[in-house]
């Protein structure tokens, strides 16, 4: 289809519209993080790094962010265990019931993220668990944990299921062919998965919202909060942290296992 | 057989393992592997069961806790005010709209990502869209109010033009908008996959029988693209509909989504009750939307494994 004229001009042209549309609000934030003025305004009112510089100095922007990246290590440490067996068991074992099992694991995309956290706040609330960091981040990795098993699963799916076979007929016992032959061909699937974990537990917003209180607010909750009528350029700069972290996140993912990865066909 | 060897860590580990999981529990292994998996998302069906308990209480006014006996009313209050049925027509508007919109532009993004013979291309279009997939909703949303606010980068551009002002901020197109945006990733991550499984001889072939390229991608790519549309429009349909960040920050107050709603119910009005009874519609709406097109089409590359590839021969 790319070789017809007429098409190509079509899809390019979406493609590019597409481009724009999607690096649009992320481009608009670095401009604006480098604005002089006291408002953001277009075109900006000269360049400076005043906004970087008043960031430095409130304390309550850099405890949040210490905050969500506690919260991204708790849901990330968790996720990696929980749901790489998961991905192994479901992709390499014959399991009764496995259909049943994996409509049960998605779960997390079933139930809509807001009453999940409603019913979370409420169950925490009972075990007296509200008011610390660490449930926060076990409630980031529940609602996401199918990412996880996903990245897993399609590198399970890629492994030949003859090399277990032929691990356990030279005599290798069940745990020696599992962290021998099993865990180190999924290691692509576990990587992306738990970067991604990482990722989404930084951002994560309305289930943090019902489950934080003002002592203990995250990053995205703190400028949501910190958003009014007024737009500041301070949480620009504040965003372009995000957009660095991302940015790296991204570079990351491309030297350890490619982002071409996810356009591979199950 | 290996008496007198030194043990490896691995043969201790071995020791410990039959001791602790003796032969016949082996075929208990994969349901061991699923334990951490299946108990954490259990916290969400006992999430489930939590809310739709309390939909089932009234409030009552003198306290403002919720009532011991058992109703249905906070549910027929829903159907009797006019507000929620608003609400859940415009939240259901907004998920068909912007999935048509954002599966309509993520179809030649996922394509080309796919199809073009440039690695340097291919890179760029993985890059523009993983940088704002690894942005949460709320800085996306206000890159938007930036672009999209009363003395914002677009109305900067349209008076330079001599244009007069558009007023898309806090209104439901802005909020449609945003959304489209924020679900593009998704479905194009979605879609891809679906076109790699497509063989490129395919459509070479249809197009060196004398076939157009509309004629091509409508008869051929599209329909064995359809395990990939059909995921992406599922996921853009749900997140849209469930959505709470974007009709919140950029609706104005004015748009609110049933999550909104929900919210609202829940620490506006402090009805307990109330806001359950509408997260069970709303769950159910989902749930529903999704079961209709699992059953009726399948569950496109949503599944965590290939269909039939578990164990099997491949």
């Amino acid at each position: 289809m790319m070789r017809q004229p007429a098409a190509r001009v079509v899809i390019w042209a979406i493609v590019l519209f597409d481009l724009l549309f999607l690096a649009l609000p992320t481009a608009v934030i670095v401009v604006a993080s480098f604005t002089a003025g006291n408002v953001i305004a277009f075109p900006p009112e000269g360049l400076s790094l005043r906004w970087y510089h008043a960031l430095l100095g409130e304390r309550a922007f850099s405890a949040a962010l210490w905050r969500s990246v506690w919260v991204a290590i708790v849901c990330t440490a968790v996720s990696l265990p929980a749901g790489t067996l998961a991905a192994i068991a479901l992709a390499r074992y014959r399991i009764r019931h496995a259909t049943a099992i994996q409509i049960y694991l998605l779960l997390p995309f079933i139930v809509p993220l807001i009453v999940s956290g409603l019913g979370l706040m409420l169950i925490f609330g009972w075990l007296r668990w509200l008011g610390q960091l660490w449930p926060v981040g076990l409630a980031a990795c529940i609602i996401n944990l199918p990412f996880m098993i996903w990245a897993v699963a399609a590198s399970v799916n890629n492994l030949d299921p003859e090399l277990g076979n032929a691990a356990a007929n030279c005599g290798a016992p069940p745990l020696a062919a599992f962290f021998t032959v099993t865990l180190p061909a999924v290691t692509p699937g576990v990587i992306t998965g738990g970067l991604l974990m990482f990722i989404l537990a930084l951002n994560e917003f309305i289930v943090s919202l019902l489950l934080v209180d003002a002592r203990i607010v995250t990053l995205p909750v703190l400028m949501y909060n910190s958003i009014r009528a007024i737009i500041t350029p301070d949480l620009a700069a504040l965003s372009v942290v995000y957009i660095v972290i991302a940015l790296v996140s991204i570079w990351l993912l491309d030297r350890l296992v490619g982002l071409e990865i996810f356009l591979k066909s199950k | 057989m290996a008496e007198g060897r030194r043990p490896t860590a691995l043969g201790r580990w071995e020791v410990w393992r039959r001791r602790l999981w003796p032969e016949r529990a082996l075929p208990l292994s994969p349901w061991l592997l699923l334990l951490p998996a299946l108990l954490l998302t259990s916290s969400l069906a006992a999430a489930l069961v939590v809310i739709g308990e309390s939909s089932l209480h009234l409030l009552d006014r003198a306290t403002f806790r919720l009532g011991e006996a058992y109703s249905l009313g906070n549910y027929a209050e829903l159907l009797q005010r006019p507000v929620y049925l608003r609400i859940i027509g415009r939240t259901a508007l907004a998920a068909a709209i912007v999935t048509a919109i954002t599966v309509a532009l993520a179809i030649p993004y996922g394509y080309l990502m796919v199809r073009t013979a440039g690695a340097g291309l291919r890179k760029l279009l993985l890059i523009g869209l993983f940088l704002p997939f690894f942005l949460g909703q709320v800085i996306r949303a206000y890159g938007w109010l930036i672009v999209l606010g009363k003395h914002g980068l677009l109305n900067a551009g349209l008076t330079g033009l001599g244009l007069p002002d558009v007023a898309l901020i806090y209104t439901y197109p802005g909020v449609l908008i945003g959304l489209v945006q924020y679900m593009l990733p998704f479905a194009v991550l979605l879609l891809a996959p679906a076109f790699t499984a497509i063989p490129e001889e395919l459509e070479l072939a249809s197009m060196s029988l004398g076939g157009r390229a509309w004629p091509t991608f409508w008869h051929i790519v599209l329909p064995l693209a359809k395990p990939g549309w059909i995921a992406a429009g599922v996921v853009v349909f749900t997140l849209t509909m469930t959505d709470f960040a974007m009709p919140e920050m950029m609706g104005g107050g004015g748009n609110d989504f049933i999550a909104n709603a929900i919210y609202d119910g829940f620490f506006q009005l402090s009805d307990a009750g109330l806001g359950s009874a509408l997260a069970i519609v709303l769950t159910a709406l989902g749930t529903l939307a999704v079961a209709v097109v699992f059953t009726a089409i399948g569950v496109g590359t949503l599944g965590y494994i290939q269909s039939g590839s578990a164990g099997a021969a491949r």
